[in-house]
């Protein structure tokens, strides 16, 4: 392993730690774990002039876990098995009007905006989680890479503003609230809901499921209309 | 050291179901991804009781709490798109978070509404049948 990667785990490690205390500490939606760890950890490396490409191997290793830790969603999802089969015909209803909404507002606005239509393709997939995500853009006409950072971008702005905005909003029921982060902010804002409780982390892990196969079942004839 | 080992050993498994889960995603061409397919079976294997929940409770329930630091070096890949954001920065915020706020409100409103009223009518048919009884 070389120093540089070696560098960057502790650094990823050290910030990330740092960055739980703050939040719980001071919490904010700037001091949302995810975002304030990325944010610390492109300053250091701009800092010490480490490129990405440097810092890669170091994500490799990182992330190694990433897959099985969706796996172990599952796990709150058996716990609260009950209450999401009692709420089945209310979740399903929100997913859908909800990723609908997403998906036609992404659109428009990316046509407000003048931008082009690989751009709204790009957009119109943001919600969902990246591999489903770069998939069904490419078979709407969008830019994977693109789609990526969009999906990134949408996961960041969900943990961070996502629970604040949906207590802003009077959604307070627990099981609305996991459902609602899953079904627009996927893993990323799974991982800060499961921090505010277990049912609200399964409702959330089963929505972005549920929410990926909606989508990519949806949009190839759902986009067309839209453009 | 048991303890560690055990902790280590249900890290594997799960990371067994997830492989099995990208295997079968990946040779069905199925819609949902190796992930979420891994998470459905390791589901389905806890609900037929195929699986014991306590083979996979420390390590899953780990992976869990710390979710979110899997997508930190992840999201470190944005730095390489400093360009796009001074380009189109504002528009692109605009449509993203304007879009996410949308999407929010109608799910978790909608979910929350038809929740309500599905309890609001499960007590009316309590109090129906209790009416009825006496």
């Amino acid at each position: 392993m070389s120093v540089v990667t070696l560098f960057s785990i502790v650094l990823t490690l050290g910030i990330y730690m740092l960055a739980r205390v703050l939040a719980v500490r001071f919490p904010s939606p700037l001091t949302t774990p995810v975002f304030l760890s990325t944010a610390a950890i492109i300053f250091v490396l701009v800092g010490s002039g480490i490129s990405y490409e440097e810092y890669t191997p170091a994500k490799e290793m990182m992330t190694y876990l990433l897959g099985p830790a969706t796996v172990a969603l599952a796990v709150p999802l058996y716990r609260n098995r009950y209450v999401l089969w009692q709420k089945a015909v209310p979740a399903f209803l929100g997913m859908i009007a909800g990723t609908l909404a997403t998906i036609a507002s992404a659109v428009w606005l990316t046509k407000a905006f003048h931008l082009t239509t690989t751009t709204a393709a790009s957009a119109a997939v943001k919600s969902v989680t990246t591999p489903v995500a770069i998939e069904v853009a490419r078979i709407i006409g969008g830019d994977p890479a693109l789609s990526a950072i969009f999906v990134m971008v949408a996961g960041m702005f969900g943990a961070m503003f996502g629970p604040w905005l949906l207590t802003a909003m009077k959604v307070t029921d627990p099981f609305s609230r996991g459902l609602s982060m899953g079904t627009t902010a996927h893993g990323i804002g799974t991982a800060q809901i499961v921090n505010e409780g277990s049912l609200q982390g399964a409702v959330s892990g089963a929505a972005m499921g549920f929410a990926a196969i909606l989508t990519s079942v949806i949009l190839p004839w759902f986009f067309p209309l839209l453009k | 050291m048991r303890n560690g080992c055990l902790f280590i050993a249900q890290l594997g498994f799960l990371w067994l179901i997830y492989q099995l889960g990208q295997l079968l995603s990946e040779s069905f061409h199925l819609p949902v991804p190796g992930n979420v397919l891994g998470m459905i079976i390791l589901f389905l294997l806890l609900s037929f009781n195929i699986v014991k929940i306590n083979w996979v409770e420390k390590g899953a329930l780990f992976l869990n709490k710390h979710l979110s630091f899997f997508f930190v070096p992840i999201a470190v890949g944005l730095m390489t798109y400093t360009s796009l954001l001074k380009e189109s920065g504002l528009a692109l915020a605009v449509i993203l978070f304007g879009s996410s706020i949308i999407g929010m409100a109608l799910t978790g409103g909608v979910s929350q509404f038809l929740s309500a009223r599905q309890i609001q009518r499960e007590k009316g048919e309590d109090a129906g049948e209790r009416r009825h009884s006496i």
